[in-house]
């Protein structure tokens, strides 16, 4: 069976570095037999969470719209890639609204202790993080792990690996980085290849 | 005009506990006779950012909704305070939005090179953020700082002239109001805020 491997752009803007970045990542995956799918959250009709903790109760959350669908999507996939430009030194806006309305998944691990991922489950589901900033900053990325890992913990997935590129201004672009979709290419062959590995005969691949 | 305060609650929840200790602060304010305006996010409309970098050009959002009067407020109060939750390790995504959108601010600020403020008033006012999360973790708020001092960098208010009140481990509603030091660092936090416009602004300006 054909490894799944969906891709979030949490990007506004259509087509632009942090997408590119995510597209090579998936033309990889594809390219090493994945099944792909992309989803631009842009696209969809959601809303944040609305702290009402509603979730803490029942598990589930009430808020049904676009997202309702996308975290069915989330749990079918083998491979999960978030991808979301730096804006004002975070995620945007809209990568952070799916994030935070996974809270649904927090309360059934902790509150209502009725989901639990198994140490095999998490080794077979990779989570790998996708981002460009304009800032040449290193640290320009920091603050976005914490919130990435928090969505890879609740969903299931291991954090596998960053594909992050800074200093667009710079490069003018990501087509002008010297390495970034290269590696975003190659990184989606090889985790692509890791799960089937896991899959097939438990090992792992991983240099 | 006199001394005024913007205050904002970023918090989808109204009168949960990043808003009452928001609350406590404006009480604090207003007891010194200052102005404060209180904006609840979660009742007006502010999209999130679209990336098109239109700003760059016409120093103006091409998005039409309450940033359109909640921007200058922004630039014209003496001092701007932002409450918001952590949700997930990082700042709500409500408050996310409208940091987001100060990129034309930052437009202004760093493309255009036009004033953001007036330039008697730039390196003059005052910022704060205030912040509850349900984890006890001491660095439950490190990812939402860098997002904050943007937000004010962009609006020409320095780092030194921001302030931080940030309460961890209150994750019920209602339980700010039982933590032992919030109350009176809310209102100390309110005093200080009003001395130092004085000093500043003196009565108004």
């Amino acid at each position: 069976m054909a490894i799944k491997v969906l891709g979030i752009s949490g990007s506004p803007h259509r087509h632009g570095n942090t997408e590119t970045l995510l597209d090579a990542f998936l033309a990889g995956a594809e390219g090493s037999g994945g099944e792909v799918e992309k989803v631009v959250l842009r696209d969809l009709h959601y809303s944040a969470c609305r702290g009402c903790n509603a979730c803490h109760k029942t598990g589930a959350c009430v808020v049904k719209d676009d997202l309702t669908t996308l975290f069915e999507k989330i749990f079918a996939t083998d491979v999960l890639a978030l991808a979301s430009p730096i804006y004002s030194m975070g995620i945007t806006a809209d990568l952070k609204g799916l994030i935070d309305r996974a809270q649904f998944l927090w309360a059934q691990k902790f509150v209502l202790k009725s989901l639990y991922f198994s140490t095999e489950h998490i080794k077979q589901h990779k989570g790998v993080f996708i981002s460009t900033a304009g800032q040449s900053w290193d640290h320009v990325f920091d603050t976005a792990y914490p919130m990435v890992t928090a969505f890879f913990n609740g969903t299931g997935f291991e954090y596998y690996d960053n594909i992050i590129a800074n200093n667009m201004d710079e490069y003018g672009g990501i087509r002008g980085h010297p390495t970034a979709l290269t590696e975003a290419e190659e990184k989606g062959e090889e985790v692509v290849r890791e799960v089937a590995s896991l899959l097939s005969t438990g090992t792992s691949e991983r240099r | 005009m006199p001394l005024h305060v913007l205050a904002i609650a970023g918090s989808p929840r109204r009168h949960g506990n990043s808003e009452t200790l928001l609350d406590r602060v404006i009480a604090s304010i207003r007891e010194e006779g200052v102005e404060v305006e209180k904006v609840a996010l979660t009742e007006v409309t502010v999209n999130p950012c679209r990336g098109c970098n239109a700003c760059e050009k016409l120093n103006k959002c091409v998005q039409r909704d309450d940033l359109d009067w909640l921007g200058p407020k922004l630039l014209d109060a003496d001092c701007v305070i932002l409450a918001a939750p952590i949700y997930c390790m990082g700042i709500c995504a409500q408050a996310k939005a409208l940091i987001d959108r100060a990129q034309v601010f930052r437009s202004r600020k760093y493309v255009l090179k036009l004033p953001v403020v007036p330039p008697e008033r730039k390196g003059k006012r005052l910022g704060v953020f205030l912040s509850t999360a349900g984890q006890t973790w001491d660095y439950v708020f490190d990812a939402a700082v860098p997002s904050v001092k943007c937000f004010y960098h962009v609006m020409e208010i320095r780092n030194a002239d921001i302030s931080y009140l940030m309460v961890n481990g209150v994750d019920l509603a209602g339980e700010i109001e039982a933590h032992p030091a919030a109350k009176a660092d809310a209102a100390a936090l309110g005093k200080d805020l009003v001395k130092t416009m004085r000093e500043r602004f003196g009565d108004g300006n």
